[in-house]
């Protein structure tokens, strides 16, 4: 750990609790916008970076969630409601205290699985060959689809699109140009960071224009008092923590499933097995330890198969992964063998960021009032121009800005319209690794497709893929035969 | 959300079209074999197929009450971003990013309704930060221009 990574985690964490804390920025958009530095820097303070920001954005979206009602990021939305009710009951620096301490040992949790499981999965992993890796790309994009919020109809057209932007430039088979049009910057595909500095960052400036100024009262919280009562409630809910850790770090670990599905499910467990749930909704402390300590371990776990197969574990991971591909890097099996430093670096960030997000939670929830009355008439111009020099920083290209300015009106307008983003993220980077390893197979084996379902793990991955696509099929299903069945019992007359 | 599904799926189902009227001509393997049509040629197929599948679930839905859709000024202020941003890219390598980036800061926020003084200073204050960043720190050769700013 030299200087200058010290300096890099603290910038980040700053950066992160920052974007975390206002509310309309992600911590997506907060790694889309962080690209273009990372871009220039070793692989290792970039992945630092991004981990130590990722892990802070989660955190600090807890905030404006109790102080204004607003969550700062999806991952807080689950339990936003509640947290704003126990302020109201005069008890904001409890769920504050509650944020930041749970949400710390929840990271720590998907850390130490990280750390444990990767290596094991690693091993697994060498043995796989372009048969396996296809399915496993197929199987994430399948499972983003099935996670994906609203209409999964929607959500699976995103992911197409996505697929469908991978495909622009040269093809991996003869070389032939494909959706150029004869511009020549396109033949090397729509070029990643661009991509996703629009995809995020401008579609939500032109989403805050359209919106017009937010304006909301600000609640008081006393941030000296936020530590008491921690270490009693810990002593209450320590089987809560335990659960829902290992619940978010295993969604995590579904590629595509990020911090928000980890936060949703982790509330809705919580729930069904509290002896309390008529609080829920209404101001209970219960679901807020169980969903923020399953949105940061889930964070950790979106690095499990980003780190061992190359597949992202949700968007964050999507953009970390194109922009290793970028700098020439391969995440996979090999890493942990020839750069391990790579790998050490992502264990030891998670660490030291869930360590320092006490003492840095504490000093934004004590500038929680400041932060959260920037005015967005200065903020979004500011963030429209970092992202146009951050996107013609990559390749000092003007096009590029171009495909910024092109990608924020598409994403305004997916958005808009309820179809979600982050799949056309996953596309973007899981359609060459599909391709890829689908043309590999069948040229090897002079197009002989009997093998992507006759190698073992093969058929297995095939499988749980075919399940996937089929789940909502059944799902539909079930509820059908539930509600024909309780229609009937409603028929039969009671017997006198 | 009805109606603008059912044009949603239009939009996708007519992607998928074009699809495939680009890949018509793209040349083969030998043997036959699939080259580089297949995967968009499979994309092509699930636009028309899911496109289909939500105007089909659009059409099924009740109608609810009208969306709120942001007024001409907000329109107008979005599409005003967009253009001054086009501007921005044709113009920044002609007159350098320092002068190009503050102005189209103050005009932003100006638009947005920020007072004079402010804008000033903001769009100041900004284009000095992302010029460190960018040009000093990450050494990247941002425009000059003819002023050689």
């Amino acid at each position: 750990m030299n200087p200058k990574v010290i300096l890099v985690i603290i910038i980040s964490a700053i950066y992160g609790l920052f974007v975390g804390a206002i509310p309309g920025l992600t911590a997506t958009m907060a790694a889309a916008l962080l690209i273009p530095f990372t871009f220039f820097m070793d692989p290792v303070p970039a992945l630092v970076s991004i981990v130590t920001m990722s892990a802070m954005a989660i955190f600090a979206g807890d905030i404006p969630a109790a102080l204004v009602r607003i969550p700062g990021t999806p991952s807080s939305a689950a339990y936003t409601q509640d947290s704003f009710e126990l302020t109201k009951q005069g008890k904001g620096e409890m769920v504050l205290g509650v944020d930041v301490v749970f949400s710390a040992i929840g990271g720590l949790m998907g850390a130490v699985i990280l750390m444990t499981s990767a290596p094991l999965l690693a091993e697994i992993a060498f043995k796989f060959t372009s048969f396996e890796y296809f399915w496993l790309a197929a199987m994430g994009l399948s499972a983003t689809v099935m996670v994906s919020r609203g209409s999964q109809i929607k959500g699976a057209l995103s992911m197409i699109l996505g697929l469908f932007f991978s495909t622009v430039g040269v093809d991996i088979t003869l070389g032939y140009p494909r959706f150029t049009f004869g511009v020549v910057e396109l033949l090397n595909s729509v070029n990643f960071i661009p991509a996703m500095i629009g995809l995020f960052g401008v579609s939500e400036v032109i989403r805050s224009v359209m919106q017009g100024e937010l304006s909301y009262p600000i609640a008081r919280v006393r941030a000296e008092k936020i530590f008491s009562g921690i270490w009693k409630l810990f002593r209450r809910y320590k089987v809560n923590v335990l659960r829902s850790g290992l619940l978010g770090t295993f969604i995590g670990i579904l590629p595509g499933a990020g911090a928000d599905i980890a936060a949703w499910i982790a509330y809705a467990v919580s729930k069904r097995s509290s002896k309390e749930p008529e609080k829920y909704g209404a101001g209970s402390i219960e679901a807020i330890v169980d969903s923020g300590t399953a949105n940061n371990s889930c964070l950790a776990g979106d690095w499990v198969p980003a780190l061992v197969f190359g597949i992202p574990g949700d968007s964050i991971t999507a953009i970390v992964i194109g922009v290793l591909f970028m700098k020439g890097l391969r995440p996979g099996p090999m890493i942990f063998e020839q750069q391990p430093d790579i790998v050490y670096a992502v264990y030891l960030s998670f660490i030291l960021a869930n360590l320092l997000m006490i003492p840095f939670g504490y000093l934004a929830i004590k500038s929680s009032s400041q932060m959260l009355r920037v005015p967005r008439n200065i903020l979004m111009p500011g963030i429209l121009m970092f992202s146009i020099v951050g996107s013609f920083a990559i390749n000092n290209s003007t096009f590029d800005v171009g495909i910024m300015l092109a990608m924020g009106v598409i994403g305004y307008f997916l958005e808009a319209n309820g179809f979600p983003v982050a799949p056309v993220v996953l596309g973007l980077v899981l359609g060459p690794i599909v391709e890829k390893n689908f043309m590999m197979s069948m040229i090897k084996t002079d197009w002989d497709a009997t093998q992507f379902f006759t190698r073992p793990v093969s058929a297995v991955l095939c499988i749980i893929t075919i399940f996937i696509w089929f789940f909502p099929v059944f799902a539909a299903l079930l509820e059908r035969t539930k509600r024909r069945d309780s229609l009937r019992a409603e028929r039969i007359p009671p017997s006198t | 959300m009805k109606k603008n599904d059912i044009i949603g799926g239009g939009i996708f189902i007519a992607l998928g079209i074009f699809i495939f009227t680009q890949t018509w001509n793209y040349p083969s393997p030998e043997k036959g074999h699939p080259g580089p049509d297949l995967f968009p040629n499979l994309l092509a197929l699930l636009f028309i197929g899911f496109g289909l599948a939500l105007i089909l679930k659009a059409r099924k839905l009740i109608s609810v009450e009208a969306e709120i859709v942001p007024g001409p000024k907000r329109i107008a202020n979005a599409l005003f971003v967009l253009a001054i941003v086009a501007v921005y890219v044709g113009i920044v390598n002609f007159v350098g990013f320092l002068i190009t980036s503050a102005v189209l800061l103050f005009i932003l926020m100006k638009k947005l309704g920020v007072t004079i003084l402010k804008s000033a200073v903001a769009s100041i204050i900004i284009t000095l930060f992302i010029n460190l960043m960018f040009s000093k720190i990450l050494r990247v050769p941002l425009p000059i221009g003819i002023f050689g700013w």
